[in-house]
């Protein structure tokens, strides 16, 4: 669908939206909280998408991983440019319970239930050091001081914690 | 030192989850490019990442889809990296295209369109109108001279993109009698109306295309003008559910009612 298009099938970049728009603005929102801002950022992102269609190499991933690295790669950026110096200033204890800020229509749906169960199965570490970088945008060494530990132990940790969320969900690649 | 390659290799969780900095991720993009394990790894992981994603997929608000649907046809696409020669010659037509944000001429003339048509198909017709409209007013706003002028034509620019992304805009198209064709695309909530024309033919000195609103019921001759066709599109108000939209030929100037039969009627 995406090499359609990448030749201007605006058609077929319709049904893309369809299916992609979502992820985008929930990961999106996910990071950034506030709506419109996220609203705006997930608007470039679906735009970016129109826009560097060409670039997708499906051989070297699925459609929607390509697209939702751009998504969460510019909420990332928009964070760190935005409130990086505020939030270095606060290393206060991190609200590591994100479940409460995250709306029923998304805890009710398969996909959700299904990455929560891959969570629990990982050790507490991993599991955190995973969500404060992924769903909150901290960098690793943020991670760090966040959780109290060494770096090198961050590093592992979400390394190891990503190759058993890949094998608990059977992800093939 | 001889840490550094592991320090490396344990990078790809960090990395696919967007928690490196700029210049380690540069780092570790070229380790990737000698690195067929972290290559691999890195894929696998990246997918894995997607399906974080997923799981707070939420749905966008509706007025988003529009508008990026819309912003599309005026946002060009990178060439391809590799010789599609179809989509190279495509792009070498774009970049040709005067206004840049002009649409193909492809998805401009396919588009009569029958009521109760495919609500997908209705979307990107206004979305090319809406681009063609933006491409319109880049050419009127290279055209005028005075900062007044500039300033009604912005405005009026807006009120037109305000027409064409309504949710409710319905696009209708028709042939002329004077050759190409001409669109309306209405808002029944906002009533009001774009008109536009393309490929019409060049009159003679001294002779305009006049827009008129009509009446349902009738004769051409209880019409309201709405203005002079030139390069760009005209915005109707006060449009009512059943008018249909005229053009005229008319002495400069234009006239109070219309004095020839229109060379095209369009429902609105
Ligand atoms: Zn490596």
């Amino acid at each position: 669908m995406l090499t359609q298009v990448a030749r201007g099938d605006h058609h077929a970049f319709e049904l893309v939206y369809g299916e992609l728009s979502g992820p985008v603005y929930g990961v999106v929102r996910q990071v950034l909280r506030d709506p419109a801002q996220s609203e705006e950022v997930a608007q470039e992102v679906l735009l970016e998408i129109w826009r560097t269609a060409c670039r997708f190499d499906p051989a070297r991933g699925s459609g929607a991983a390509w697209a939702l690295t751009i998504a969460h790669r510019r909420a990332v950026d928009r964070i760190r440019t935005e409130n990086a110096s505020s939030r270095r200033e606060q290393k206060a204890a991190p609200d590591l319970t994100d479940e409460q800020d995250v709306a029923e229509e998304v805890t009710t749906s398969l996909e959700y239930q299904r990455v929560r169960r891959c969570l629990d199965g990982l050790t507490e570490l991993q599991r955190e050091s995973i969500k404060l970088a992924y769903y909150k945008g901290y960098s690793y060494p943020e991670v760090a001081t966040l959780l109290g530990v060494a770096l090198g132990t961050v590093k592992t940790r979400i390394r190891d914690g990503m190759i058993r969320m890949r094998d608990c969900m059977g992800v093939t690649w | 030192m001889k840490n550094l390659r592991d320090d490396l290799h344990v990078l790809t969780g960090s990395y696919v989850l967007d928690a490196v900095s700029p210049d380690e991720r540069e780092e570790f993009e070229r380790h990737l490019q000698t690195c067929p394990a972290c290559d691999a790894e890195v894929r696998g992981l990246r997918e894995t990442a997607a399906r974080l994603a997923m799981a707070r997929a939420v749905a966008p608000p509706a007025r988003m889809e529009r508008e990026v649907l819309a912003a599309t046809y005026q946002t060009r696409q990178l060439p391809p990296l590799s010789g599609d020669p179809l989509s190279v010659a495509r792009e070498r037509r774009r970049v040709q295209a005067a206004g840049v944000f002009a649409p193909r001429k492809s998805s401009w003339s396919r588009r009569v369109l029958a009521p109760g048509q495919a609500s997908w198909t209705r979307r990107l017709a206004v979305a090319a109108a809406a681009a063609s409209v933006a491409a319109a007013a880049v050419l009127g706003i290279a055209q005028v001279s005075t900062q007044h002028q500039l300033d009604t034509t912005r405005a009026s620019g807006a009120a037109i993109a305000r027409v064409v992304t309504a949710a409710d805009a319905q696009v209708e198209s028709a042939p002329s009698k004077a050759g190409g064709s001409v669109t309306v695309v209405t808002s029944a909530q906002l009533r009001e109306s774009v008109v536009s024309a393309t490929g019409m033919a060049a009159l003679p000195a001294g002779r305009v295309y006049q827009v008129w609103v009509m009446a349902p019921d009738g004769a051409p001759f209880s019409a309201r003008s709405v203005g002079l066709l030139q390069d760009t599109q005209l915005l109707a108000a006060a449009v009512h559910r059943g008018d249909r939209i005229g053009i005229t030929v008319e002495p400069a100037g234009g006239t109070r009612q219309p004095t020839t039969t229109p060379v095209a009627v369009i429902p609105t």
